[in-house]
């Protein structure tokens, strides 16, 4: 075979999430390191992986626990200010044959220590695959070094092996951070948002939506500035979860703090963003005036399409979106998918079989299949969103809409129609 | 402590430097991780990979697959990928995770061959050794097992091992085949770099080998035992930019931080070569070393040392290691470092 597999979303719809073919299955092939795969390996200068997550505990810093390869890309960290935050104790034959590198750890915390000219909120222990194998009790490697040091101590588990356990390690990073709030006083007019390691856009409706309800302070953890700022996110009365691996953490908060959550899920159907923050307001007991909102989004997605035309798309999913969600929203706004890159799940699966009802001939291909070596563009494209996407399609206008700060809600809906209009004009100037 | 880095990230490791030999033979290459390894290839140590294609892939391990030791679907896996994707052979490259569970290498290249059919060379990388280790291994699987006896040595053919993005911090060996250039020879094959496995195949008609890097010697000695080809050793891209500043700056005392013949040749370049020391993070053969030569063995060393010169020619990332070093310092890029490539003019005027 020298083309790329994929599957109609009606073929896959047909199929049923249960008959998944095994080119959609990562654990059935040889992974391709595409854009995609690297963004979810490789974090390095964008998005979020395990090591840049683990720091986002305002003044903290990490000590990365592993053979050199573990370590060797966080140097596309230095390029964006990390430089002075990571450190490495590097394991040999040796130390993984005997686990005498357990009993370095709390000295090299000490050691880092004296070389900083502050003293840090925490020391987060990152450890890999082979703490994995080896199942190492970090929890009590981190009292060691508290007692050592006095500085808490956190894990970070860079636990590549473990992706699609229950709790994966991105799930298991958001716990850590919020690991070291600690109970006090809650306020009833402050909540936080959890799910993401930047912040949502300034303009973003929910905070006015929140005001409106009474909220007088949110807090989100990268809008932290201070350790004293990031510990004033116990005060909460709730957390609102924005994206599902935030989950464990909320829960653990839940159990800890006594603080509930409520989830909500990141869309681009301007439909279902107004039954979202409806069922918001009647959770928390309060009313949202959304309709300028709902109604200047809506306008928004017309006057593109009114200057564009029913445009084609292709879609990635190295994003700021869950890509099906979005192939079904630009769908039902009138546009047409033509391509989508992405990874197949069961929370997402409930697109698919939508989008298969409105776009039964929608390409699914899977970034990390070995046949994407072998892509090759064959169908009409007129403009493209997301990284990965961006990459398979250099002579296209699109734009790579993963930017760190991230969209929500209506406001959400907005940056992507006027990004994507900036990209078209410019591209066919 | 030793091996605690405070100030630099780490350098390049084996398993890149594996990947980096056989990026271009045409083999299909699997990465035996979860997924980091590769990632870390890919998206960082192998600078090619978004311009030249390589079927270069993670074998996508689970923590059962390793806890119960589960051979039997990598090469499941493996098999499934030559179906779809063509090869001249199957490399499999070791990290963290087969040496924690001791994964035994060469009963996976067995099992490897047995069921694609395709000849397969398994290197033992761990992720704990330097990258010049990596392709010290590659370089000698490779001409261990694919060059072919039958062929005579062409007395002007000049075969260059150690070409790699990590040594030369250039995606292309134009430049280095240019520099290498001698009225005796009229074709310079550059094992590795815009070269396939053909070449490896005839590497005996080369009438020399040329070592640009410590790790190409091991390879080059196999060589001349299987064919006779003699070796010599050398860096023929000499920056002189470097040269001409270092000349300028006419320092007392000099350090060079790069791989051994790379120092070794912006030093023999110099006016003055006894005041010049060169030192390395990666293998210093002891046949190519001056009395004041050393090998790095860590931060700590490097910032007690470096206050014996005046002047440092290395990797700017180094200035992070060395922030109180008050002499001159000229930039001497090196990838497996700081994972930088070098201008396109670095080497012009070699």
């Amino acid at each position: 075979m020298n083309k790329a597999y994929f599957i109609t979303a009606e073929n896959l719809a047909n199929a049923g999430f249960s008959a998944l073919p095994d080119e959609l299955q990562s654990a059935k092939h040889m992974i391709y390191s595409s854009p995609a795969t690297l963004d979810f390996n490789s974090p390095g200068a964008r998005g979020f992986g395990v090591k840049r997550a683990g720091l986002a505990i305002p003044e903290s810093v990490m000590l990365l626990i592993a053979p050199g390869c573990c370590g060797r890309n966080t140097a596309l960290l230095n390029e964006i200010g990390y430089h002075e935050k990571f450190f490495y104790l590097l394991l040999d034959d040796t130390d993984i044959v005997t686990g005498r590198y357990l009993k370095k750890i709390p000295q090299a915390c000490a050691e880092i220590l004296a070389e900083l000219d502050y003293t840090p909120s925490a020391v987060m222990l990152c450890v890999t695959c082979v703490d994995a194998l080896l199942g190492t009790d970090m929890e009590r490697v981190c009292r060691s070094c508290k007692a050592e040091t006095g500085v808490p101590a956190v894990p970070a588990y860079m636990y590549a092996l473990t992706r699609e356990k229950r709790i994966p390690p991105m799930g298991l990073a958001r716990k850590s951070i919020y690991s070291l709030l600690k109970p006090q006083k809650r306020s009833s007019r402050e909540c936080n948002i959890l799910g993401y390691f930047s912040h949502l856009e300034d303009q973003c409706e929910i905070y006015s939506l929140l005001e409106q309800a009474g909220i007088r302070k949110v807090r989100e953890i990268a809008r932290c500035q201070t350790f004293a700022e990031y510990e004033e996110m116990s005060r909460a009365n709730f957390n609102l979860v924005l994206n599902a691996e935030a989950r464990y953490a909320a829960q653990d908060l839940q159990a800890r703090l006594g603080i509930p959550f409520i989830e909500l899920t990141r869309m681009y159907r301007i439909d279902k963003i107004r039954n979202q923050y409806r069922l918001l307001a009647q959770a928390i007991g309060a009313e949202f005036n959304q309709s300028s909102f709902y109604h200047s989004t809506k306008d928004l997605i017309e006057s593109f399409r009114s200057e564009f035309g029913d445009l084609t798309f292709a879609i990635g999913e190295s994003l700021n979106a869950d890509s099906f969600e979005l192939a079904l929203a630009l769908t039902e706004y009138g546009f047409h998918v033509a391509e989508i890159y992405g990874t197949v799940g069961e929370r997402n699966f409930i697109y698919i079989k939508k989008l298969a009802q409105i776009s039964p001939e929608t390409r699914i291909y899977s970034n990390l299949s070995p046949t994407m070596m072998h892509y090759e563009q064959d169908i009409q494209i007129d403009a493209v969103i997301g990284g990965d996407a961006k990459y398979y399609h250099k002579d296209l206008p699109g734009i790579h809409f993963n930017d760190d700060i991230q969209p929500f809600g209506y406001s959400g809906v907005c940056a992507l129609f006027t990004q994507l209009a900036d990209a078209i004009r410019t591209f066919r100037n | 402590m030793k091996k605690l880095l405070t100030r630099m990230s780490p350098l390049a490791p084996d398993d890149s430097g594996a990947c980096s030999v056989l990026y271009e033979l045409g083999g299909i290459t699997v990465i035996c991780d979860a997924g980091g390894c590769a990632g870390n290839v890919c998206g960082f140590d192998e600078p090619r990979w978004f311009t030249k294609r390589s079927a270069l892939f993670s074998a996508g391990l689970r923590d059962m697959d390793a806890i119960l030791g589960r051979d039997d679907m990598l090469v499941k896996k493996l098999k499934a990928v030559c179906e779809q994707v063509s090869g001249e052979f199957t490399a499999i490259i070791g990290t963290p995770v087969p040496a924690v569970i001791a994964t035994d290498m060469h009963a996976l290249e067995r099992m490897s061959e047995k069921q694609t059919g395709m000849p397969c060379i398994a290197i033992d990388t761990d992720g704990t050794s330097f990258y010049d280790k990596g392709e010290e291994k590659a370089y000698l699987r490779i001409f261990g097992t694919f060059t072919e006896e039958e062929h005579q040595p062409d007395p002007h053919k000049l075969g260059i091992i150690g070409a790699t993005p990590l040594d030369l911090g250039i995606i292309t060996a134009d430049a280095l085949r240019i520099a290498a250039r001698k009225e005796q020879f009229t074709e310079i094959v550059t094992f590795g770099m815009d070269s396939d496995i053909n070449e490896i195949r005839k590497a005996a008609t080369c009438a020399e080998i040329l070592c640009i890097s410590p790790a190409a010697v091991p390879a080059a000695k196999l060589l001349k035992k299987k064919f006779g080809t003699p070796y010599t050793v050398g860096f023929p891209l000499i920056p002189q930019s470097i040269v001409r500043q270092a000349a300028d700056l006419r320092a007392e005392r000099a350090l060079i931080i790069h791989q051994q013949f790379a120092a070794n040749a912006v030093r023999d370049a110099l006016p003055e070569t006894d005041s010049v020391t060169v030192a390395s993070w990666f293998t210093m053969l002891p046949d190519y070393m001056q009395e004041s030569d050393f090998h790095i063995r860590d931060e700590e060393m490097l910032i007690q040392e470096a206050e014996k010169y005046d002047l440092i020619i290395a990797d700017s990332v180094l200035k992070r290691v060395l922030r109180n070093y008050k002499g001159k310092w000229i930039d001497y890029p090196h990838f497996a470092v700081s994972g930088k490539l070098v201008s396109e003019d670095f080497y012009a005027d070699t």
